[in-house]
This record gives C-alpha cells, sequence and structure tokens, in this order.
C-alpha cells in the first residue's frame, strides 16, 4: 500500500510539472503585463515600467521564468519559505492566494458536503424505487436545477429568500392561505414519497396537510421566527427518533443492543443539554471541536459497552446519534443567540445578506458570528446546492441501479438476508464506489470554479482572482489559483483511489 | 487488550473535557450576547460604492481611483469643499487663505493652531510644503520625447494630477509661527481660489512626518530642510538625481498602497473627521469618528462603512435589503425603475457634469484624418441619446461640446460655431466615400460592466459596420478599462470624463499635448498656446472665449465625439437616514457626509 500511494504521489508531482509549465506559458504568453504602462503618458514611465520588470523578471524568457518561479514554489514545502511572486499590482501572490482561499473554502465547503449527501442520498432512494412517482419527480427536479443559470437562480434568491424572507421577519406572521399553500405542498411531496396503494398514498397526503399547516400555524402565532428555539422536548423527540433512524440504518432495529445504545446516546444529550449551556455561553470554535469529538467517542464508549456479539453496530449507531443529538443542542444554541443577533444594530432586523462573507464590523460572541456567517452563506451555498445536487443523485441513482442488478445481491436475498442488509451492506457501499471519483473531481473543480456564484455574491474568491489576474496577464496569481486546484485535485485523485481499496477489496488485491 | 482500549477511549475523553476548561472564552458570555456593537450614539451608516479601496494616497498614479478620493475625503482636513451647487465653501476651522495682493499673484495658506494628524502631531506648514512640492512637480527636470518617455532628468512625485497651476509658484515661504505657507505666482492663475488644499483634491494628504521617517530622514524638519533647499526642476538643463528627494518620491509613490488595514497606524492618519478602523480586503471599508478632530463640520453619524459592490443590480438588491443605506451606481432606465419600485428609498435622477464620450487615438488606424472624419460620421448619437438617457430623462440631447454643458451659459455659442452640427445625424454614404473602400479594423476599447457603455459600443458597432469599418470588442472588466487607457491597445474608446465643475485647469489636463489624461495623443500647437493663456486669464468672459477657441480646433482635428451628458442617480433608504443630497461632481454624494444622519 505504502509504495502504491508513493508511487501515485511521485505521478502527482510530475502532473502538476507539467501542467503548471504548460498554464505558465499560455497564460504569459496571452497578452503583454506592461500594456497598461507601455503607452501611458505618466512622466516617469519608464521608471514603472523598469519597476515592473524588475518585480516580475518580464526581461526573462517566460520558459525560464517559469523555472525562476518554480524554484519559489518549490520551497513552498515549507510554509515560512513560500515564494509565489507577485501580482502585477506588487502585491504578494501568497497572501492574495491566502486570502481568497479562505473565502473560497468558506463558500464551497458547506454546499460540496449537503450536496454529496442530499444527493447521494436521493439517488439510492430513488433507485430503490424505480419508476415510482417519487422517482419521476426526484428525475424532473434533478434536471431543472441541473440547467438553471446560477446567476438567475442567485438573483432570484436575493429577491425572495433574503429580501422577502427578511420583510417577512418584520412581522413573522403567516397568513392563512400561506399556511394552507404550505400544507398543500406538503401533501404533495407526501404523497410523491408514500409508497402502496393509492387510497394509502392519500391518506399520507393528508396526514402531510395537516401536519404541515399545523407546524406552520403553531410557530406563526408562538412568534417562532422571531425568537427560535427547539427546546428540551424536541431535542428528546427528535434525538429519539435519530436514535431508532440511525439503528435502523447501521445495525436494524431487531438489534436491541444498537437501539439501546442509540437511545442511550441520545438520552445522555438531553440530560446533558441544561448542564452544557453555562459551558457553551463562553464557545469558541476550538471548544465546539472538541465537544464534538468527546461526543463521538462518548457514543462509540456508549455502544460499546453495550456489549454483544457486533459491538461495531452498536458503536457506529451509538456514536452517529450521539453526534447528532450533540448539532441539535448546537442548532438549538444558535437559536438562543438568533434574537441578539437580529437586534445587533449592524443587522437591523434584516439577517439574511445578499453580498459578502460577513457584516462589518460586527461585534459579538461565537454565537453572533456563527449566525452572521450562516446568514451570508446561506444563499450561495443553496445556489451551488441547488446545481451540484442534480449530478450527484443522478450518478448514485444509476450506480444503485447497477448494483441492484448484480448476481451477488440475488445471492444475499436468496441466503435469506433482510432487505436492510442487502441494500446497506451489500448494494450500498459498492454503489459508493463511483461515486468517490466525482466526488473528488468535484472538489477540485468546485474549489476552482466557483466563478459565477462568488461575482453574484460578492465574495473575493478564488475564481474573482484566477478571472482578474488573467485579464491583466499576470501570470503569478494564476499560477497561485492553478496551484492550489491542482494540487486539491491531485489530493482528491488520490483520496479517491485510497478510498476506491477500502471500499472494493478488489482493487486492494492488485495494487 | 480489551481493558487497553477501553482505558484509552476514556483518557482520550478525560483529556478532551479538560482542554475545553481551556478553550472557553475568557469571561463571561451569555450577556455579551445582548449588546449591540460598537458605540452607536450616532449610529452607523453603510454605503455602496463600485470599486474597491486600494490605497491611502488618492493623488498617486496607482491611488487614483475614486473610491480612495472618496476615503481621503473623509479622513483629511482641507481649506475648502465644493458644495452641492458647485461653490467654494471655505473651512476657516482648519485654516485660512488668503490673496496677499494681485500682482505678483500671492496667497498665504495658515493652518489654525490645534488642528492635528490623529497621531497628535500637528498639521503644519510641512505638510504644506510636501502637498506643495507634489502637485506643483518643482524639482522634476525631466524631458519627455513624443512617445512619453523620459529622455533625461529625473520625474521625482508620481502625481497623477495636473500640476500647471502650482507650477507658476516660486518656492514658498514658511511662516514663522511653522504653520503657514506663502504662494507667490509668476504669472496671474485663473483657478488660484482651488489651486491647494482642497478636500476633493485630497485635501493636505501627506503627513511629512511619517513620509519624511518612512523615507529614512531624520524628522520632519529635515524634509523640510530638504525641499527648501530644492531649486526649480529645469528640464533644458536637468541637474543630477538626488538620492534623497527620491527616496520620498518613491515612498510617497507606493508606500500607501494597500488593499488591507496595515498594522503600521502612521500609514493612515487622519486629519479630517473620520478615521480608517477597519477594512476587509475587496469587500468594505469602515471609518469611525476621530475622536481628536474639532475643525470643521462635526459629523453626526459615528460610523461610516463603504462596502464593495461591483454590479448595479446587486447595489438595489443591497440597499432593498438594507445592507447598505446609500447607494450611486451608474444609472440606467432598468436601475432607476428598480429604485423607484422600492418603498421607503428616495431615488435622485439629476444631470452630471460628467458626460460619455468616445475618443479616436490619433494613431494606428486613425492615424489618417480622413478615417476619424468617417467615424464620426457614423456614430448614431441620436440613437445613442434615445437608448439611454431618454429612459431617464425626457429632454436629453446629444452633447455639442467638448467643454461645456448646456447648463453653462457658453454652451449655446460654442455648440453652434464648433462644427459639431456635423454629426448630428449618421452619414454611411459619406463616410464610405471618406474611407474609399477601404474597411478599417477599430477595437473599442469600453468598461463593459457598465450597462451604458456596453449598449453605447453596440450601437455604434452595428452603425460603424454599415460603413465598411471593422469592429472589434475590446470591453474590459470594471477593474481594468481604466488601467487601459492610453496603451494603444485599443483605437477608440468611450468612456466618462468627469469635470470638477469649477475651474479651467481640467482643460489642459485632458487636451494638452502629453498632458496626464491626453489619451488619445491629441497634440495641436494653437491649442497649446490658448491652453497656456487660458490657465493665466482670471477673468470669466476671456476664459469662456479661449475655450470656445479650443473646442472648434479640438472638433476640426477629429478628436471624437461626446455622446450625451451623464444622468447622476443616487438613492438612499429615507426611513432609516436623512441629509443624503445629490452632488454632481465626482465627490457624489459624499460631498456633505457630516450632515448625513440616522432618524430615530
Amino acid at each position: 500500500m505504502l509504495t502504491y500511494i508513493a508511487r501515485r504521489l511521485v505521478t502527482a508531482v510530475l502532473i502538476l510539472l507539467g501542467a503548471s509549465f504548460v498554464v505558465y506559458q499560455l497564460t504569459a504568453l496571452s497578452g503583454d503585463p506592461l500594456h497598461d504602462l507601455r503607452a501611458s503618458n505618466a512622466p516617469n514611465k519608464d521608471q514603472l515600467i523598469q519597476q515592473r520588470i524588475d518585480l516580475l523578471n518580464l526581461d526573462v524568457p517566460a520558459p525560464v521564468r517559469y523555472f525562476q518561479w518554480l524554484g519559489g514554489a518549490v520551497r513552498c514545502v515549507i510554509p515560512t519559505q513560500c515564494d509565489l511572486g507577485y501580482a502585477i499590482n506588487g502585491q504578494p501572490v501568497t497572501e492574495a492566494l491566502g486570502r481568497a482561499m479562505g473565502m473560497t473554502i468558506l463558500l464551497v465547503s458547506a454546499a460540496a458536503v449537503l450536496a454529496i449527501v442530499i444527493g447521494v442520498a436521493l439517488g439510492i432512494v430513488t433507485a430503490l424505487r424505480q419508476y415510482s412517482t417519487l422517482d419521476y419527480g426526484v428525475t424532473f427536479m434533478a434536471f431543472l436545477f441541473f440547467s438553471l443559470p446560477v446567476f438567475w437562480v442567485a438573483v432570484l434568491l436575493k429577491e425572495f429568500a433574503a429580501i422577502g424572507f427578511n420583510n417577512f421577519l418584520r412581522d413573522p406572521h403567516i397568513p392563512l392561505q400561506t399556511i394552507l399553500l404550505i400544507g398543500l405542498v406538503s401533501a404533495v411531496v407526501w404523497f410523491v414519497c408514500a409508497a402502496g396503494t393509492l387510497p394509502r398514498r392519500f391518506g399520507a397526503a393528508a396526514i402531510g396537510f395537516v401536519l404541515a399547516a399545523a407546524v406552520m400555524w403553531v410557530l406563526s402565532a408562538t412568534g417562532w421566527f422571531a425568537t427560535p428555539g427547539l427546546g428540551l422536548a424536541v431535542i428528546a423527540l427528535t434525538g429519539t427518533a435519530i436514535a431508532f433512524g440511525t439503528t435502523l440504518l447501521a445495525a436494524g432495529l431487531r438489534n436491541r443492543r444498537a437501539l439501546y445504545a442509540a437511545l442511550a446516546s441520545a438520552g445522555a444529550g438531553v440530560v446533558l443539554y441544561f448542564p452544557i449551556q453555562p459551558l457553551l455561553a463562553q464557545a469558541t470554535g476550538l471548544m465546539i471541536f472538541l465537544l464534538a469529538v468527546a461526543t463521538v467517542l462518548a457514543g462509540l464508549a456508549a455502544g460499546y459497552l453495550m456489549g454483544g456479539y457486533d459491538r461495531r453496530q452498536n458503536m457506529s449507531a451509538a456514536a452517529i446519534t450521539a453526534f447528532l443529538t450533540g448539532g441539535l443542542i448546537l442548532l438549538d444554541r444558535y437559536m438562543q443567540a438568533w434574537p441578539a443577533y437580529m437586534d445587533n444594530s449592524r443587522i437591523n432586523g434584516r439577517p439574511i445578506a445578499t453580498i459578502g462573507s460577513q457584516t462589518p464590523n460586527l461585534r459579538g460572541d461565537f454565537w453572533i458570528h456563527g449566525l452572521d456567517t450562516f446568514t451570508h452563506l446561506l444563499l450561495p451555498t443553496i445556489a451551488l446546492l441547488l446545481i451540484s445536487l442534480a449530478s450527484y443523485s443522478r450518478y448514485a441513482r444509476s450506480s444503485m441501479l447497477e448494483i441492484m442488478n448484480m448476481d451477488y445481491i440475488r445471492t444475499a436475498r436468496a441466503k435469506g438476508l433482510s432487505e436492510r442488509t442487502v441494500v446497506m451492506r451489500h448494494a450500498f457501499r459498492n454503489a459508493l464506489i463511483p461515486i468517490a471519483t466525482i466526488v473528488a473531481f468535484d472538489i477540485g473543480g468546485l474549489i476552482g470554479g466557483a466563478v459565477i456564484t462568488e461575482n453574484v455574491f460578492a465574495f473575493a474568491g478564488m475564481g474573482q482572482l484566477f478571472i482578474k489576474s488573467l485579464e491583466r496577464v499576470d501570470p503569478n496569481p494564476v499560477m497561485g489559483v492553478f496551484l492550489v486546484t491542482g494540487i486539491v485535485a491531485l489530493v482528491f485523485n488520490l483520496i479517491a483511489d485510497l478510498v476506491y481499496s477500502a471500499l472494493d477489496p478488489r482493487v486492494r488485491v492488485k495494487a | 487488550m480489551r481493558f487497553g482500549r477501553t482505558s484509552k477511549a476514556i483518557g482520550v475523553a478525560a483529556a478532551a473535557v479538560l482542554a475545553l476548561s481551556a478553550c472557553a472564552t475568557a469571561g463571561g458570555g451569555s450577556e455579551e450576547t445582548g449588546t449591540a456593537g460598537g458605540s452607536q450614539a450616532g449610529g452607523s451608516i453603510s454605503v455602496a460604492e463600485t470599486n474597491a479601496f486600494s490605497s491611502f494616497n488618492s493623488e498617486s498614479a496607482q491611488g487614483n481611483v475614486d473610491i480612495n478620493g472618496k476615503i481621503a475625503y473623509m479622513t483629511r482636513g482641507g481649506f475648502y469643499h465644493i458644495d452641492n451647487e458647485l461653490n467654494v465653501v471655505r473651512n476657516e476651522e482648519f485654516g485660512t487663505y488668503e490673496k496677499v495682493s494681485d500682482d505678483p499673484l500671492v496667497v498665504k495658506y495658515t493652518v489654525n493652531e490645534g488642528v492635528t494628524w490623529s497621531d497628535g502631531t500637528p498639521v503644519d506648514a510641512g505638510d504644506l510644503l510636501l502637498t506643495w512640492l507634489i502637485e506643483s512637480g518643482y524639482a522634476n527636470d525631466a524631458k519627455t520625447n513624443e512617445d512619453g518617455k523620459v529622455t533625461s532628468g529625473t520625474s521625482y512625485f508620481d502625481y497623477a494630477g495636473d500640476t500647471s497651476g502650482l507650477a507658476l509658484t516660486d518656492q514658498p515661504e514658511v511662516g514663522d509661527d511653522g504653520r503657514s505657507i506663502t504662494l507667490t505666482y509668476s504669472k496671474p492663475y485663473a483657478d488660484w481660489e482651488i489651486a491647494f488644499g482642497g478636500l476633493s483634491d485630497g485635501g493636505i494628504g501627506a503627513p511629512a512626518h511619517v513620509v519624511a521617517e518612512k523615507a529614512g530622514l531624520a524628522d520632519e524638519q529635515a524634509l523640510v530642510d530638504l525641499i527648501q533647499g530644492l531649486k526649480r526642476g529645469d528640464p533644458d538643463s536637468p541637474a543630477e538625481a538626488n538620492d534623497q528627494l527620491q527616496k520620498v518620491a518613491d515612498f510617497w509613490n507606493t508606500g500607501f498602497d494597500t488593499k488591507s488595514l496595515p498594522s503600521d497606524t502612521s500609514l493612515y492618519l487622519s486629519s479630517g473627521p473620520f478615521v480608517v478602523d477597519s477594512i476587509t480586503p475587496d469587500q468594505s471599508i469602515t471609518l469611525v469618528r476621530n475622536d481628536s478632530y474639532t475643525w470643521g463640520p462635526d459629523p453626526k453619524v459615528d460610523e461610516i462603512t463603504v462596502r464593495f459592490i461591483g454590479a448595479a443590480p446587486d447595489q438595489v438588491q443591497a440597499l432593498k435589503n438594507g445592507e447598505v443605506d446609500i447607494i450611486a451606481p451608474q444609472p440606467s432606465a432598468d436601475t432607476v425603475e428598480l429604485l423607484q419600485a422600492i418603498d421607503g428609498v428616495n431615488v435622485d435622477v439629476d444631470d452630471q457634469l460628467a458626460y460619455d464620450h468616445i475618443d479616436l487615438n490619433y494613431s494606428g488606424v486613425f492615424a489618417d484624418p480622413d478615417v476619424r472624419q468617417a467615424f464620426m460620421k457614423v456614430v448614431p448619437r441620436q440613437a445613442i441619446v434615445d437608448r439611454i438617457v431618454k429612459p431617464l430623462k425626457d429632454d436629453a440631447a446629444p452633447l455639442n461640446s467638448q467643454f461645456f454643458v448646456p447648463a453653462q451659459d457658453a454652451y449655446a455659442e460654442s455648440a453652434e460655431n464648433n462644427g459639431s452640427s456635423a454629426y448630428d445625424k449618421v452619414d454611411i454614404d459619406g463616410a464610405r466615400q471618406l474611407l474609399d473602400g477601404r474597411e478599417p479594423e477599430v477595437r473599442i476599447m469600453y468598461n463593459k460592466d457598465n450597462p451604458n457603455r456596453a449598449d453605447a459600443y453596440a450601437l455604434i458597432q452595428e452603425s460603424a459596420e454599415k460603413a465598411g469599418f471593422k469592429i472589434v470588442d475590446g470591453g474590459l472588466g470594471a477593474s481594468d478599462w481604466s488601467a487601459a487607457l492610453g496603451d494603444g491597445t485599443y483605437d477608440a474608446t468611450i468612456f466618462g470624463w468627469t469635470n470638477p465643475g469649477v475651474g479651467v485647469s481640467g482643460v489642459p489636463q485632458i487636451f494638452k499635448t502629453g498632458a496626464g489624461s491626453n489619451f488619445n495623443g491629441f497634440s495641436n500647437k494653437k491649442a497649446d498656446e490658448l491652453m497656456d493663456e487660458l490657465i493665466v486669464t482670471t477673468d470669466k468672459a476671456k476664459q469662456d472665449e479661449i475655450i470656445m477657441q479650443i473646442d472648434k480646433i479640438v472638433w476640426d482635428s477629429y478628436y471624437g465625439l461626446p455622446l450625451f451628458q451623464s444622468v447622476g442617480l443616487d438613492a438612499y433608504n429615507s426611513n432609516r437616514i436623512e441629509g443624503v443630497k445629490y452632488q454632481p461632481n465626482q465627490t457624489g454624494v459624499f460631498w456633505n457626509f457630516w450632515e448625513w444622519g440616522v432618524k430615530e
């Protein structure tokens, strides 16, 4: 395995070298980096030109200049020694790149994770119920979103999800017809999702209608949108549901030990809800991270202590439940900070933002800043999500369909395995293998490619840096962006291959 | 083994729990949640701007971007500002200036006692001297050839403005109190009242003590001594380059350029009502009240945040969503319509001093006057006005002078005599005759992110191609087109000029041979002579007469065409703020920022 990784790394470095040479030449030769000075009428024009030539080593031919650049770039192995040269305006590329990279990662990471999780889940579910109304519905929506231009989605989102929703928040009261409309939409969704006979599906639709309308009515009547929160009751209910859900998927409800472990994790979360509040009031990012680690460890411990013949099942069910319940408590804490955030004079009761990544000069604690990031990232994340969701769900669906028709699935069924075991153990894992490659490609692409979204939402990220530098014939920032996207793409390809061997023993044997 | 794993897990968990106590925020948290950010007595106002802040020096060639000038306007003291009726309003609390004598013209500038930079250092004669040196080009002795290449001598400060006014002054005399300088002009100078220290030109922009220190001089006095020891630069007998002065100039030229807030606070000292508090690169810049400031109008708000949003629709949505309170996007019918549909937003649509124009290079494909004339014949000016300005302003008509706007008395006469009537209508046949079968390829550069320019380009392209021109789209993005001006990569360019509205020294800045903003290479001996005469003429009627002559020369040499007078637009959230007034010149809505207030 080690030789395999080493071999892959060497190949990756060679690919990076070749590609960076080509990109450098293409950028350097695409125009004249002195063009803005050449015909300038400034009396000290020659001096300015000389300054820029010195700054960017323009007196050296581009192929040689590449190696000068490479000399600096190679030293990036030691982070403090990094030298990626200067942009045309004299700014060090490492500085510009660091800033842009932070912005882009901020922008795309949530969208990427959500798109993968939701997309794959949708794909699997639609594959399991091929040619059902649900399948057709999801397929229709997937293609609809896939074909929407992102800038248009962005403008619509700004108009309705930001401006419209903020207007609504001034008086968070939902009128009756809107409640009914939401109920109807919910009814349609339930109808589509439900399986079985027509009367049963209409029954589901009725439940969906009543449920959604009731929830909306309660939320509206209690002014929930102004002072949101989950409360202990909702956390306890949802936690129990999560415990049952994860056990169902990870171990099957017949595995009582797993179910008890999961329920114990959820219960621990509920018990700890009040004691943890004073600690959360002083939260920092590091603390939340450590708490998350502790939560997962506690879940694992709970599963382990429950014993039984297959502890791994207990542990994963309990750990996932613990993590999600912890997430609920976190969400609840963010909601507690919401009224303070809304009242902040810089927010002025209009939380959902249309531009930028933060409210300038917002002062507040960890939770206020967390909410601020959330309100700024919400719209661009939705815009990116809608578009990448489609491809994931399609890939996952076709991959799952292919697996479900395999001989070994029939064998598994024939030997009497439960449908859960067949789907989760035998089909799902194998269906993930091709998706791993696509995910790897997409993450590389996402980091370099959110150009339009960055533009519409006034995010100064990698895409903007790349485009603007390219327009100025400024190779150094372009190379910086290329280096980052190139490395990310290669690393994720490597990860994909490693995940391959983890998921598919046949690959391991070959390597 | 099992026991080992369990104890390990417990151990890690215990360590993690212990670590949590270490990484909690200092002090209690929940009370802080309730407090609103910052001192909010006067409230804060957020303004959207198109360009991103890039330098604390708005007067250098690199830093000369509108937003940098606006930040300087709010963070600098100055002797006067221009109000929205284009009057010169002096700020006697900052300092005074008076004409001591008419012949020779002598003007004395005095900074009041107690006026300081935000680090406590007084604003004094050293600062005035340095600003004078930069804006007068006194020490420069560079000689340039026709291409603008320096052939001999040195040009020190890379000043973006026109030096021709203050170049008439001799080495200033520093007053005994060390707070005044006296400028003596060698000739009468038309614009003496707005020649020096105005807020819209960056005020007294360079803190001499900082520049001295950064340039490696001992202290401000050393810089003063250096300046006072300088001889007027003579391009015909250039002196040896002055190393010390070169260092001072090098620092001034680039030392204040930054996209983020420098850790060295001396780089952004303020002598005005506000001081820069924080910058998020390419996103926003926040100014807060300068506590020591007492010399001038007292701003009502405590904080002004400028956010950088490129596209007009995005600005409108940000205003609608309350993220910004004031926007002043490039007006278009769509934008005005969008804005007028928003409740609680006050929209001002009015004339500007700026005008859009298409300039033809006196080189390349347009070196031939016939080609220039042919091109001018095919520019559909009426159609452009109908498309761009009419939807905003019913009585709009093409602008027929390169120098006057209809609001000025001299416009009608100048427009009648300068030959502009030949280009009232598109004349495809006339253009074809002039081209005589040639099919010149014309690359037109414009700001493609500006919908008005893109519209104008499209109309011109359509019309010009009928006459046989091959039009190449050379449009550049918002951040790049201005850098491309005058760089020879295009043959014609569509852009806008913004005149200061007062004074006549803007004329040579654009039309004089080799001047800083003469991007198309216009050069006419007679016009140069007239402009030399213009800047020493103090009589208004005589000034107009001279400009009319220049106007005719410019039209006769097929310079290009003025298209239309721009319509200005600003909009603000009138539910929340008040005191915002439309201003036709380049300072825009910022001109009376001290009157902006947040409603209760």
